[in-house]
Formats: structure tokens, sequence, C-alpha cells
């Protein structure tokens, strides 16, 4: 206390400073003001009736956080009331509400309406319920670990053979399990889907029911008026000799939003965690949004074709849900000018390059793009990716390899090498390797590989609302590791009652609370007498 | 070759470092707590971290893109990010109970990274055309960051249940069938710390006290920690989600690696939601995050081992 403290004489010179035009406060009711304040007790009168009035002054400070915050811009408000209210309120709250406040308001309604208004409530109540939602995740996941599972896709017999009747795995699970519940498909099955739709209903009732009303709550600032309530909280502390004021000026400094009024205090910070699982579930209904639009609008396909060649973009994509409509570049025709593929130097290859052309209707070039994995080509909402490749002829002596005299067996061994067979094994080739083979005394060498591109076109409405769920959601992610922390403070005579609360870094906040009340300047006896008097009158 | 020569060092140093650590844990176990010993593990882990840093910039420099390409190279990204969890508390001052999880973790995937992948793993390979993105930096460092803390985090769930069921605790003997896994490590240094806390106090008969104390505090490290690694998991996810629109045509694959780190963040999503409620607070959060820990290495190395899907690097011979 004492080294962190070293400035008793400015603060004991603060009470005796005279009492500075309190008419100017009384005008408005509450004032919001700028950090800078000035304390003063007043004992002018023999009733002895204790005055807290800040008054704004742009002079220099005393105060020792004040000169310790100097630079720091606290962003931190006070409000003042210009009453002097009484130092212990009698309030039979118990707490007013910062405790056991949070709780969400059911009003009931009466008569017919009042029945038809509580039939959704029930439903909402039923769907908001916290273990139920967490009984949907966990089917979720579990049913998500069974698709990893089960082989997905696989024909009827491939299941019949897995998953046979006399041997039942577990015991009962069966094909007929597998097949009935759709778990040969599982990511579309009706099962999974109903129950990612009710984890969506369940989060939007949550939001509405719970979540809101309690964001609401923590919003409002409110005092504690009762010592006892603010010693029930999680933190608790009592400064003997200090001021509230003093208080409110270090948790200023420390970024906190300070509230006065009269002896109660109230503090807090990261407000914006206390709202952000709002947000996180608002993101995960917009992806969810996304994804539904993404299942039900959009088109794909895929298709091989040589260098040189063309397809058109509507041949190839099919829709896959009822909201898909082609639109206008549906015609654009695509022309393969090139497609190539980039070696490392141990000949493994490095990237699959095409080159497009887009032709709209009238034939004329309207883009042209050397695409490659990682680097597609979009055009009016039509995507085309580069996901496969093939060979369609080798350049060179390719002729006499296929043909009959010679009954040779090219082999397309991996994408960067070659196999040649006539029998026996007779030669692996790269393609840039420009090596002769030997094939009955003659040799043959393979100049180049022309290839086909293996493209997928697709397009996705869902995809920008998709991303602004995930923007969203690595937002408020980020947002709900802030805590919000609320504190608050009561004078009570000399001493002042500290409590506080928060809902994340409970650890840290009792650390960082620590810190700062061992700032709080201590009283001077000098100017004790006159305060305690004033407190027991 | 030199660069051959310098990983090879500096595999060698970080790794017997990391041994010593670990011994000078035991010892600090087994006799008491010696402060200049807990003092030079602590330097130990130091070195520790700036040769696996060294490691991976060599590896970095002579491979040319980031060195988390592949199962060996993400496992020693792994423990580069234990050890950097392992220094944050000890710069900020305040000792707590995470440095007895991650010096073990350190050493174990380490370890594991150098003895049970054998040579051939190791060799630098070339990137494969779907990893050659600016995305691969971010969604790889991001999910492995978040899964060194959700192990962390989760461990120390594991720590809270072992000690929360236990009721007398003996500390030799009764581990030593053990000793092999990660886990009773952590436990016994749990205890450890306990009894010293018991021993420095006045208050010897109020164990109960200390217990609910450190209970409370393993609880709170626990879900901060957790909370950072969502947070990584979330951002990796997501970031993978962009990755895969550029790279495979869609968002979502439904590929088996892309589902089980949806399950793992589902299952840390239960973690979060059970923790809002009174009711299942503490001993069933902590129950949740440790099947979060198997669900975890299932999902960074089961479906790995397994092959299949589109992220199965190792044995990659086709386009995507």
């Amino acid at each position: 206390m004492g080294i962190l403290n070293p400035t008793k004489p400015p603060c004991s010179s603060l009470f005796s400073t005279h009492f500075l035009k309190p008419t100017l406060l009384l005008n408005s009711k509450i004032v919001r003001l700028k950090p800078q304040i000035h304390t003063l007790y007043t004992t002018t009168n023999n009733n002895r009736s204790r005055l807290s009035v800040t008054i704004i002054t742009c002079g220099k400070l005393k105060t020792s956080k004040e000169i310790k915050n100097k630079d720091k811009k606290a962003s931190g408000k006070i409000i003042l009331s210009d009453s002097a209210p009484p130092v212990v309120s009698e309030e039979s709250g118990g707490g007013g509400g910062g405790g056991n406040g949070e709780k969400v308001p059911v009003k009931t309604g009466t008569g017919a309406l009042g029945l038809l208004k509580r039939l959704p409530r029930k439903v909402l109540a039923v769907l908001s319920n916290l273990p139920l939602a967490i009984g949907e995740m966990f089917a979720i996941a579990v049913l998500m670990a069974l698709g990893t599972l089960i082989d997905q896709g696989e024909a009827p017999q491939f299941y019949f053979q897995k998953f046979p009747e006399e041997n039942p795995f577990l015991g009962f699970f069966t094909w007929k399990w597998v097949l009935t519940l759709g778990f040969d498909h599982m990511y579309s099955s009706p099962v999974f889907l109903g129950m990612l739709a009710l984890l969506g209903v369940s989060l939007m009732a949550c939001t509405y029911t719970t979540q809101i009303p309690l964001a609401k709550v923590a919003r409002r600032w409110n005092y504690l008026h009762s010592a006892d309530a603010i010693r029930k909280q999680e933190f608790s502390d009592n400064l003997p000799r200090a001021s509230v004021q003093d208080l409110g000026v270090i948790l200023m400094g420390a970024g906190y939003e300070v509230f006065l009024k009269g002896p109660s205090l109230y503090a807090f910070k990261g407000l914006a965690g206390r709202f952000s699982p709002i947000g996180v579930h608002l993101a995960m209904l917009l992806i969810m949004a996304g994804a539904t639009l993404s299942a039900t609008g959009s088109f794909r396909g895929s298709v091989t074709v040589p260098q040189g060649l063309n397809f058109v973009v509507g041949d190839v994509l099919g829709p896959s849900g009822f909201l898909s409509t082609p639109t206008e570049a549906f015609n654009t025709e695509v022309h393969v000018n090139k497609f190539y593929m980039d070696y490392y130097d141990g000949g493994d290859i490095k990237q699959f390059h095409t080159d497009l052309s887009l032709f709209d209707l009238n034939g004329k070039e309207v883009m042209r793009k050397t695409i490659s994995v990682n680097d597609p080509l979009r055009y009016g909402g039509i995507t085309v990716y580069q996901t496969d490749w093939s060979i369609s002829a080798l350049q060179g002596m390719l002729t006499l390899l296929m043909s009959r005299e010679y009954q040779c067996l090219l082999v397309i061994y991996n994408p960067s090498s070659f196999m040649i067979k006539k029998g026996n094994l007779l030669g692996v080739r790269r393609p840039n390797s420009k090596l002769p083979i030997d094939i009955d005394g003659m040799t043959i060498i393979i100049e180049d590989a022309i290839g086909s591109s293996g493209l997928e076109l697709k397009t996705d409405p869902g995809v920008p609302v998709v991303y602004a769920g995930f923007g969203a959601l690595m937002l408020t992610t980020c947002l709900s590791y802030l805590s919000h922390s609320q504190i608050w403070a009561l004078q009570d005579g000399t001493a002042v009652t500290v409590g506080g609360k928060t809902n994340r870094a409970k650890g840290e906040f009792q650390y960082e609370i620590n810190l700062l009340l061992d700032k709080v300047p201590e009283i001077v006896e000098s100017s004790l007498p006159k305060q305690s008097d004033v407190a027991s009158g | 070759m030199i660069f051959l020569t310098l990983e090879h060092i500096l595999t060698h140093i970080s790794f017997s470092v990391v041994s010593i650590v670990i011994i000078i844990h035991f010892l600090t176990l087994l006799v008491n707590e010696f402060v200049g010993l807990y003092d030079s593990s602590e330097k130990g882990m130091l070195t520790t971290f700036f040769c696996l840093t060294g490691l991976l910039i060599t590896r970095w420099i002579y491979s040319g893109h980031l060195p988390i390409s592949d199962l060996y190279e993400s496992l020693i990204f792994l423990s580069w990010i234990f050890s950097i969890i392992h220094m944050v508390p000890y710069f900020k001052k305040h000792k707590n109970y995470l440095s007895t999880i991650t010096a073990p973790s350190t050493f174990f995937t380490q370890g594991f990274a150098t003895w049970g992948l054998l040579t051939d793993m190791n060799q630098s390979k070339i990137l494969v055309p779907a990893l050659q993105s600016q995305w691969l930096i971010m969604h790889v460092s991001m999910m492995v960051s978040g899964y060194a803390a959700l192990l962390c985090g989760s461990l120390l769930s594991a720590a809270l249940l072992v000690i929360t069921f236990r009721k007398v605790i003996r500390i030799v003997g009764k581990n030593n069938n053990l000793l092999n896994d990660s886990f009773p490590v952590d436990e016994i240094q749990y205890m450890m710390e306990k009894r010293n806390i018991l021993k420095n106090t006045f208050f010897t008969s109020s164990r109960n006290y200390y217990r609910f104390q450190l209970i409370q505090q393993l609880d709170h490290w626990g879900f901060r920690i957790l909370s950072i690694g969502f947070l990584f998991l979330t951002i990796g996810i997501l970031s993978g989600a962009v990755w895969a629109n550029e790279a495979w045509g869609s968002y979502w694959n439904w590929d088996p690696k892309e589902t089980w780190a949806f399950i793992t963040w589902t299952i840390f999503a239960i973690y979060f939601h059970t923790r809002t409620n009174k009711n299942l607070e503490g001993l069933n959060s902590a129950i949740v995050a440790s099947i979060g820990f198997l669900i975890i290495w299932i999902c960074y190395f089961g479906v790995n081992l397994l092959g299949i899907g589109l992220h199965s690097y190792g044995s990659f011979t086709l386009i995507s």
C-alpha cells in the first residue's frame, strides 16, 4: 500500500479545498463528465450532511492516480448525481439485481389470447432448454462420426456384405439400419438434416428467450445499495479509509466504464464479451442459412476436355436443388487452349495449368485465364476449378504404339511417367525426359503428352452468405474471449466495500482487482476525524 | 547437406534437453522442490524452444515452404507450440499448473515425431499442387495451435477429474506401472504440487480446502486455455473452408478430417455450454473436455493413419 500510494498529501489537500459553485451541477440532473474530477467533501454546516459532489476542472489534477494515468486516455465516464443519497440505503431487494437480477422475466398471458400466446412460449421454453441443445450437439457429433466410419455412397450390395444380418455389428447393427436411416449417405440423410434443423431452431429459441434478455440486463448498469449484497459477489474486499471516487478514477485508468451515484459505484469492462455469444449464435444461423442456400440453389458439374476443344457451360452444369435457376452466363462457351503441367527437378508434378478462354453467344472472347489448382476462374457466378487430368494422346510415335502390329500396352502409371509394356515391361519414361524406348528394334521418343484437363464447374449462391457467417463467427469467437467484469463499490463511512464478478477470466480478474485496489490511496489521519464524524452523523 | 546436419543437431539438442527437463521434474517430484532445479528446468525449456524454432526455420529455408506440410513437421510444430504455451506463464511471472502439462507434452510429441515415425517420413517432401497456397500457413498453423491449446486444456480437465475422484494419493508405488503414459506423469506432478502447497501452509489439517482450491484453479485455467484453443480451432476450420472453396470446389466436402475437426469443435462447444449452466459446471464440463482429448487425437492422428479422404497428404500420388 505504501509504495503504491505516495501521494497522501495531495489527497488530504483535496479535502480542504473549498467548495466550488455547486449550482452549476444542480441544473443538470445527471452530467456525463470527462474523467478529470475533483472530489470535495464539505463539512460546512452543523448538520454535517455529507455531500459528494464532483466538479469539473480544467486545471491540474492532484490525485496520484491521475498523474499515473495521465498519458493514458481514460475512456470511462463518470455519472454523478448532485443529490446526497443516504450512505447506506435500506433497500430490501437484497442485491437489487446484481447477482440474481439476471432472470428472464416471464409474463403470463390471460384469457384465450393468452393461451394462444402461451403455446409458442412453451415450445420456445422447451427448445431453448440447455440440456436439449447439448443433446442435439452430441447427437450431431455422433452422427458425423458414424458418417466417417460407415463408407458413404456405396451400392446397397456393399452394405449387405459389410453389415450382414447373420453377424450384426455390436449385436444389432445390420444393413437394414444403414439403409432405412439413410446412413449410406449420412450428410444428406433426413436424420442428420433433421437434427441440424432442430439445432438451428434451438439456436434461435435460445438466442431469443435467454441470451437477448440476459444481455439486456447486463447492459443496464445498476448500483448495489447494500454492503451485504456487494459482499456476496464472487470477489469482495473492504478498504478502510478510502474513498469511492478515488476507486472510480483508478478503475477508469484500468479501462473500466465507471458510474458513480452518491456513495455507490458501478463499473464494468468488456461488455462485448457479454454480447458476443449472441453474435456466435447468429453467425452459426447465418452459416446454416448459407449452407441451405448452397444445397438448394447451386449447380455443379465436371467435364474432361482434351486440349483444344470446347464445351458450353450450361451443358455441364446440373442443378442440385429446386431453387437452382440458370443464368445468362450458362450460354458461355469455354475453350481449352492448353493444358500443361509444371515439374519439380526430381520429376514430380508441381502444378497443373489449363489455359481457358470464355466466349459469349456472339463468339466474342470475354475472358481468358490460366487456371491451376488453388487458382480457379470466376465468371458471372460460375467458378471453374482445375481438379483432374488425363492423357488423351502422346505426341511422338504414339500411333505405332497403339497399332495392333506391335501390340504394345501403354500404361499411364501416374501423371509424371508412363510405362510401356509388351509382354514384359519395356520401360518407364517421363514425358519431359525425351529418353528413347526400344521396342523391337524401334526407337520411340515420347515428345509430349497431350492432356485432357479435368474441370469442375459450379455456381453457388450460398457462398457470400456463408462467408459472411464465417467472418462474423471468427469475430464473435474472438470477442467471446473477453470477459465482462463488473465492479460495485459502496462508501460505508470511511471504508469502501468493493465487490465484483466476471464471467470468464476469474483468476486474472482477482489478480487485476487486487492490484488496482492496492493503488487506492489511503486517506490520512488528519482528515479522518471529520470524515468519520460525517459518516456517523 | 549443411542444413540436414544442422537439423540433426538441433533435433538432438532439443530432445535431450527436454529429457533432462523431464528428469528434473521427476527429481523435484521424488525429493523436494528445489528452487534452483525448477529454475534450470525453465531454462531448459527455453533452450528447447530456441532449438525447435531453429529446427523449423532450417527446414523452412531448405524446403522453401512453411514446414507444416506433413505429419512429422506438424508434430514438430505441435511441440513447438507446446513450448510456447509453456513459456507464456513463465514470462508473465505467475506460476501456474500449465507447465506441468506442457513440458511432458513437448517431450512426448517430439519423442513421437523423431522416433515413432521412423526416418523415411521426416525427409522433407515437395508440396503437392493442392497445398501450394497462401492458406496453408494460416490453416495449418491455426489448426495445430488449436490442437495444442485444446490438448493442454483437456489434460488439465483430466487432472481435475483425477484429483476429484481420488481420495488418498500415494505418490510413489501406485503409479509405477503407468509411468509410460503421459497422463500419470502429469497426475503425479499435480499431486506433488498439491503436496508442496500443503507443506508450505499452516493449515495442514485443512486438506480439503486446498484440494478445493486446486480444483478451482485447474477448472479456471483449463477453461481459459480451452477458450484460446477453441478460438484457434474456429479460425483454422473456417480458413480451411475458404481454402477448400479455392482448391477443391466446395467449402465443405464432408471429408473425414474435416468432419472430425467439426466433431472436435462440437465437443468443445458442448464443453462451453455445460459451463454456462451452474448445475453442469465443474465435473461435467471436465468430463466433456476429457472426451475432447480423445477426439482431438482421433482427428489429428487417427484420420491420417487411416489415410482416407482428401487430407491424406502422407500417401499422396494424385492431384487434389
